[in-house]
């Protein structure tokens, strides 16, 4: 296989099980340097720009001279400035069929064309597309301008790395972090035999809550159990080796690069140690929402700018390995006890006297800026997955507000063909509607259907595939938290809205102000 | 997505506002296009006296008109589209007189009887394309270019981003496509154009292969039809309640089926689209579609220019898809005086409505 071979695979794939046999086979079977290039320009090492877009689109007006203005309508119909090209301008009736590897090859043509006068570039260029498969001359032409993205994450070609050569995942991103060199013997670096340290450096299976069943809490006997707020983060092991920090989130992904404040702070740790707990946004004397976090999460560089506007620190609240012994069998009172021992932030337990101490936390985890309470019992061992009986989650009752619908989307998958993607608004000061939420679920199919004929006979304008309707349904949504944002009209940002039921009992002029957000957020932890 | 009834009623534009031809054969009505010497409306979106119908799909052909005229071999499948109606079948190439002018049906390869009409009043001739593509076409008869002085052609797909690969090559990729997923133990399912589409790509398959395919009911009742016309399909039947599991048969089914009951009893299915539409690869992934072919039924770029040149017009009227931009070609490139002419046509036609 080679790097087309293997984009395609990739594209007209839809399941991760098929994407991730096609990077398998690629792996084991491309040329070590095609591999080697293909794992940098897909895990977005590489992403330098050779040939500028303007360029490309230069080199598009030339070729069509004074039919330009037709140029212009197909990118505009294509939206994408490589796919017009390589449509235009690689020859059609190839097919790309040949398994030798193309990416140094390219490479260095792209070096070649990147030093020449625009003129000559030009020419060559458009030569050089003539010469390609329509799909060879996409890739070559996305790789050049620097525009490169293909639906895989980072963590499966990780994956896939580590199942071509029978290697342990978390030892193949150990040994992937910091610079990569893509050269012909980077599978051979990577084969080394694995270490005692590289094996303590993965991360054990988590204990899950389960949801508070409030019915049978009468039961409950509050001697047995420990309490602690429900921290609204991302939930992750932190790891410190004798060679390395690694912090490793539940999704089974390595988010160490993401956080290097925390690496930074970890360094003072013991080694040898399993920290569980929740990367938080922030300070611990002032949380930030958990849409900061997102923030850190969804950038390929973190910057020093970054870190100060976006800080981040672990908050630990269960000990899984200490000096290289494995606590997970000593019950939770004894691995709190050991936690308490290190010099880390932790989070705070409270064993309750009776029921109402519980209910009293719960009713201040607003304000302390979480989610709710968990409570764990005192006894219980640690063991990795949703186990009965040992730790609960209580969350806090979603904040509601009462919305009008302004706009209507045709939904995805099964309900293609309803439009079931609502945007939900509140009144102004100007009494006017502005847009607080997106929702996609809480209704039943039944409503969904009316609510479609609803629509479709009550709408003002169509802006592509979406409905401006006329704004007299409201629905009662709930979130789980909201902060500011700039990003949008209304000033806030809801957390995982969702519609709680339809107010056909209310009329628009019922739903909330844009003032009731303002007093809940004064309600919750400062942001 | 600017077409709309709305915007159609109420005004019975001349065509030719410029009037070279003082009397100009065919202008817009509320009903459609209308020829009033010959009496006749084509392709009517509303009921009328007389249709002259270029082809069964249903922005064309709708029902409710007293009289129905189409080239012979595409009664069959208009019969199954309107229902009982009078339908007068004409030879290609023949002409009849209607009112005062000569009318006569041309193949457009477009699908099974598909027609572009000629209408010759003794001063000038004009020619309706209706839908219509130059490629090969196992199931229907080649287009051939008809000479006039006035056409009014299709836009679908006119701009130079639409070529059509040559099918070899589309049916290559299919054949690839459709052993790698029954390999990995899932259904291929092929959305299209339940009529045309469908059929084309079963003869396609016969002529290159022994495979078989299982169709959607709405597929079946139109394969039937091809069938008594003498067009060769691959062998097929109908996908019926009792079929469960993954199937090693290609499935064939319109696009509407995406996400429905139907599709449900195949998991794990894997879908793919076969449209012009397919070319860009931003329209593909809009439709949640992972594989897309290059497969269409209507005129690319390059034959949407060579059949106007070919045609000798010196006037050209452009009706649905992308008229503003082949207009201003002719116009300004070819020097053909060419003018857009709002209809309802297209408005039903393939997955970007």
């Amino acid at each position: 296989m080679n790097f087309v071979q293997l984009f395609q695979m990739l594209d007209t794939n839809q399941s991760t099980n098929a994407k991730r046999n096609a990077l398998v086979e690629f792996i084991g079977t491309a040329h070590p340097l095609e591999s080697a290039l293909a794992v940098e320009a897909l895990t977005g090492r590489r992403q330098r720009r050779q040939l500028k877009p303007s360029l490309l689109k230069q080199a598009a007006y030339q070729a069509f001279a004074e039919e330009s203005w037709l140029f212009e309508e197909c990118y505009a119909a294509v939206g994408d400035l490589s796919e017009t090209l390589a449509i235009l301008f690689a020859d059609q009736d190839a097919v790309s069929q040949t398994e030798d590897p193309v990416l140094s090859g390219w490479r260095a043509r792209q070096l070649e064309l990147s030093k020449k006068e625009p003129d000559e570039l030009m020419t060559e260029l458009l030569s050089l597309l003539k010469s390609l498969s329509r799909d060879e001359a996409f890739l070559f032409l996305k790789l050049s301008s620097g525009g490169f993205r293909v639906g895989v994450s980072k963590g499966l070609v990780h994956d896939a790395i580590a199942r071509a050569i029978a290697m342990d995942r978390a030892v193949i991103e150990e040994r992937l972090m910091g610079e990569f060199i893509a050269d012909e013997s980077w599978l051979e670096r990577l084969k080394k035999p694995v270490t005692q340290d590289e094996l303590d450096a993965r991360p054990l299976p988590f204990l899950l809550a389960n949801p508070w069943p409030e019915k049978e809490a009468l039961d409950l006997d509050t001697g047995t159990v420990a309490v602690e707020y429900k921290w609204d983060g991302i939930r992750a092991q932190l790891i410190k080796t004798h060679e390395t920090i690694r912090l490793w989130s539940r999704g089974d992904q390595d988010i160490t690069e993401q956080f290097p404040d925390i690496v930074e702070t970890a360094t003072t740790l013991p080694s040898q140690i399993i920290l569980d707990g929740e990367i938080l946004a922030g300070t611990p004397e002032q949380l930030q929402t958990f849409n900061e976090l997102q923030t850190r999460l969804n950038r390929k560089r973190i910057t020093q700018n970054l870190l100060k506007t976006n800080p981040a620190f672990f908050k630990a609240y269960d000990l899984l390995r200490l000096d290289g012994e494995d606590m997970r069998d000593k019950p939770l009172i004894a691995r709190k006890d050991a936690l308490s021992q290190i010099d880390v932030i932790q989070s705070q337990v409270v064993y309750p006297r009776c029921k109402e101490d519980i209910q009293v936390m719960r009713q201040k985890a607003r304000t302390a800026g979480t989610e709710g309470v968990m409570i764990k019992h005192q006894h219980s061992i640690y063991i990795g997955g949703r186990k009965a009986g040992y730790w609960w989650k209580w969350k806090l009752d979603p904040m509601t507000a009462d919305c009008v619908l302004i706009y209507a989307q045709a939904g995805h998958g099964r309900r293609a063909s309803l439009h079931s993607d609502y945007t939900l608004a509140c009144w102004n000061q100007h009494h006017e509607l502005v847009p607080v939420a997106k929702a996609y679920s809480g209704l039943t199919d039944a409503e969904l259907k009316a609510m479609d004929q609803w629509i479709r006979k009550h709408t003002l304008q169509k802006f592509g595939p979406v409905r401006q309707v006329e704004p007299l349904q409201v629905f009662e949504i709930g979130f789980e938290g909201l902060a500011r944002s700039t990003r949008h009209k209304s000033g806030i940002a809801l957390r995982f809205p969702r519609i709680l039921r339809w107010r056909q009992d209310v009329g628009p002029e019922d739903a909330d102000h844009l003032s009731h957000f303002e007093t809940l957020m004064g309600d919750s932890h400062a942001v | 997505m600017g077409r709309n009834f709305a915007s159609l009623r109420n005004k019975d534009t001349m065509v030719s506002k410029k009037r070279r031809h003082r009397d100009p054969l065919i202008i817009r009505t509320p009903e459609g296009l209308f020829c009033p010497k010959a009496k006749a409306h084509i392709d009517p979106w509303r009921p009328v006296d007389c249709a002259l119908i270029t082809h069964a799909h249903a922005d064309h052909a709708r029902a409710g008109s007293k009289h129905y005229h189409c080239a012979q071999g595409g009664e069959g499948l208009l019969n199954k589209r309107l229902g009982d109606h009078i339908i007068e079948p004409h030879p290609y190439g023949e002409s009849f007189a209607l009112g005062d002018v000569q009318i006569s049906f041309h193949p457009a390869g477009h699908v099974l009887g598909s027609a572009q009409i000629r209408i010759d009043d003794g001063e000038s001739v004009w020619v309706i394309t209706g839908d219509y593509k130059r490629d090969p076409d196992p199931t229907c008869q080649l287009f051939e270019p008809v000479p006039c002085d006035v056409l009014i052609t299709e836009a679908t797909f006119a701009l130079p981003i639409y070529r059509w690969p040559s099918m070899d090559q589309v049916m290559d990729q299919l054949f690839g496509w459709w052993d790698h997923h029954i390999r990995n133990q899932r259904t291929p399912v092929l959305l299209c154009y339940s009529l045309g589409k469908a059929q084309r790509i079963m003869a396609e398959i016969k002529e290159r292969s022994d495979r078989s395919v299982q169709v959607h009911g709405a597929v079946a009742n139109l394969n039937v039809e091809y069938e008594q016309q003498g067009v060769e399909l691959c062998p097929w039947r109908r996908a019926s309640e009792s079929d469960k599991g993954v199937s090693t048969d290609l499935i064939i089914a319109p696009p509407q089926v995406a996400g429905s009951a139907f599709l449900k009893r195949f998991h794990p299915t894997e879908l793919a689209m076969a449209s012009g539409w397919m070319q860009v690869r931003g329209v593909r992934r809009r439709a949640a579609i992972h594989q897309g072919f290059v497969v269409s039924d209507h005129a690319d770029w390059n034959s949407l220019i060579t059949t106007v040149k070919e045609s000798q017009a010196t006037e050209v009227y452009a009706t649905h898809g992308e008229t503003r931009v082949l207009t201003r070609y002719l116009n300004e490139h070819l020097g053909i005086s060419a003018e857009r002419l709002e209809t309802a046509f297209g408005i039903e036609d393939g997955v970007d409505q």
